[in-house]
């Protein structure tokens, strides 16, 4: 099953790009020959959507920020999971939410993978600039890292 | 060492955009207050990085727009090392940047702004996205949306290494050239998306202009300002949006000033309002005399009407026949009416297409010579572009090795932060008398006031669910709360 593993966020936003940290490590741990593909994007709503076309699974590892867990936590759920409150307005003034962009383009009868799985950590300093983690999250980088590959294993 | 900087978590507003609305004594609004925490910051982490990096770093700025502010970072590295790039490499620079403008424009009509005017004043609110324009418009034109953004990604990452953000802009010039295989498929793409920006104009024809309802909308007051506007321009006043002066014509659409990017600072001043971490651009020349029209206003927009009303033209027949008709059937330059920047930026959208061909069958698009290394000793740039929202301005001063030592930007969507508060003002106003507030109708119609403008806060976040939504609260007289209204 030809499979995506996407780290997504902004590496120059501190602990926003801990999902592009996942990806790196996970390409130590991935053998290189098999079906997946590890990548790294800053990117969300349509352009996410098309860099998933063409493959039957997903796997997106970004950071989140609830405010219910404590940072660091690690979560697991499926992209259906997450409530698309945008149907009626949308994500930002400038783009559409993931999940309405994978209605899009299957409504007009494009490939859209069948199964999106989120990996997520918990993240609070998202809005500074720095290119470096902070330690509660970096200590998260290896636990998300072994979800992903419970992840396939599943 | 980082030091923290607190700021109050009621404008540091994680992405939402805030308004407020305050009522006076009879219930009518007294005032709004539109607030935004822009990631200014960026401007203090560009210190002490090489500024030939500059033009990767500042794509990090955006998401939607990262062409755009890597060609502005690599024009003013460009003058920080008082180089000038060779004819290709210009060349170059601006076809990927229309294969870029021509992807962002469609995505904003399609599926940003589009919503608001092909669906209809009265579809239900969960049709009111693409979803609901692909249902409306039929799945071959959904798929034509799909097949332009493909076009204009491929053509980007051809010519800038990558698809979305660019990389291959160095100070004097390109890391590549294109070979005249990759030139034969950019021209190809090139030609589809003509014909595919006359395919939207007519749609918008059909849809929008025929439709009595939007035309009142559009023609009606409660998105009117008499305000300044700017555009980039080519020496003989036409929109351009990778090189040339900045033009501002007044409210009566005659040339006010028009001046070299260098010389933006003293043009331009940012006018502070104690209540939001945003400043507000505004003509010094003029004065700021608060968030009102005229011509005694120093507030000015840059749109893609903005780049109509301060041009004489388009440089590319098509568009150009687009633009005579526009202001034909509106009855006359400048244009004023908000909602008309949806109708412009097809017009630009054809423009950039048509431009698009017109590079990729220039003879020197291929030419080896895509790079002059610089020489001299590194100090001061500016770089002007024109971002599918409005002027965007990087400004880098730099030590003798070329180390940034200070940043400012412009970007797009602050030149508009006071006649955007101007529209949502007017839109609340004309919706909250007496106290009684009409809630979804009210909050739609400040979001289509929002959305003309096409607006990007800095939304340089990833993080889930990675979201811009709106929070509105009333409050009376005193600031006490009455009702808050919320997008998300």
């Amino acid at each position: 099953m030809k499979t995506l593993i996407i780290g997504l966020g902004n590496p120059i936003l501190g602990d926003d790009g801990v999902g592009w940290k996942v990806a790196k490590e996970l390409t130590a741990l991935i053998d290189p020959d098999t079906s997946v593909e590890i990548d790294c994007a800053s990117l969300g709503g349509l352009s996410l959507m098309e860099r998933m076309l063409g493959y039957q699974r997903v796997i997106v590892i970004d950071s989140m920020e609830t405010g219910e867990s404590p940072e660091g936590c690690v979560k697991v759920f499926p992209l259906a999971a997450l409530e698309n409150q945008y149907a009626g307005h949308l994500a930002s003034p400038h783009d559409v939410s993931l999940t309405t962009a994978l209605q899009a383009a299957q409504s007009i009868g494009a490939k859209i993978p069948t199964r999106v799985d989120i990996v997520a950590i918990e993240a609070k300093n998202v809005y500074d600039f720095s290119d470096d983690l902070s330690l509660k999250i970096e200590k998260a980088v290896p636990l998300a890292a072994e979800e992903v590959l419970k992840l396939l294993d599943d | 060492m980082t030091q923290r900087i607190t700021i109050d978590p009621i404008t540091r507003l994680e992405g939402h955009g805030k308004i407020e609305i305050f009522l006076n004594e009879e219930g009518d609004v007294a005032n709004t207050y539109f607030q935004i925490p822009e990631l200014r910051g960026f401007e203090r982490f560009c210190v002490g990085r090489p500024v030939e990096e500059m033009p990767l770093l500042t794509n990090r700025i955006c998401g939607v727009c990262p062409e755009a502010h890597h060609m502005a970072a690599a024009k003013a590295a460009d003058m920080v090392y008082h180089v000038d790039p060779p004819h290709t490499a210009k060349l170059l620079r601006e076809l990927l940047y229309m294969a870029f403008f021509v992807t962002d424009h469609t995505t904003h009509f399609y599926a940003l702004g589009g919503p608001d005017f092909v669906m209809g004043p009265d579809a239900p609110v969960a049709e009111r996205n693409i979803l609901g324009v692909i249902h409306k418009v039929g799945l071959e034109t959904g798929g034509k949306v799909i097949q332009a953004r493909k076009f204009g990604h491929n053509v980007v990452e051809i010519i800038g290494g990558r698809k979305v953000h660019p990389c291959t802009s160095i100070p004097g010039g390109l890391t590549k050239g294109i070979t005249e295989e990759e030139r034969k498929q950019i021209e190809e793409m090139g030609r589809w998306a003509i014909e595919f920006a006359q395919f939207s104009l007519k749609l918008f024809n059909d849809i929008v202009l025929g439709n009595k309802q939007y035309v009142d909308l559009i023609l009606g007051d409660i998105y009117n300002h008499r305000t300044y506007y700017m555009g980039m321009m080519d020496e003989n006043n036409k929109i351009n949006f990778y090189d040339g002066k900045v033009r501002v014509v007044d409210p009566d659409g005659k040339e006010f000033v028009k001046y070299a990017p260098k010389d933006y600072a003293e043009h331009i001043a940012e006018h502070v309002e104690p209540w939001t971490y945003l400043k507000f651009p505004y003509l010094k020349k003029v004065g700021w005399k608060g968030f009102v029209d005229g011509k005694d206003s120093g507030v000015y927009m840059a749109t893609p009407l903005s780049r109509l009303n301060s041009s004489d033209g388009v440089a590319t027949p098509r568009a150009q026949e687009e633009y005579e008709r526009f202001y034909s059937t509106l009855g006359g330059k400048p244009v004023h009416q908000r909602l008309a920047i949806h109708w412009a930026r097809l017009v630009e959208l054809l423009y950039a297409a048509e431009r698009w061909v017109e590079l990729a069958t220039d003879p020197e698009i291929t030419s080896p010579n895509f790079h002059t290394i610089p020489t001299e000793k590194p100090t001061e740039g500016v770089g002007i572009v024109e971002a599918p929202r409005g002027t965007l301005t990087h400004h880098y001063w730099t030590d003798e090795r070329g180390v940034v030592t200070k940043v400012n930007l412009i970007v797009g969507t602050t030149n508009n932060y006071a006649p955007i508060s101007m529209s949502i003002n007017k839109a609340a106003s004309s919706l909250i008398k007496k106290g009684t507030i009409v809630t979804e109708p009210m909050l739609n119609m400040v979001e289509m006031a929002f959305r003309a403008y096409d607006p990007c806060f800095g939304c340089a976040t990833h993080s889930l669910p990675g979201q811009m939504p709106l929070e509105v609260t009333i409050r009376d007289p005193k600031g006490e709360t009455i009702e808050v209204l919320k997008r998300g």
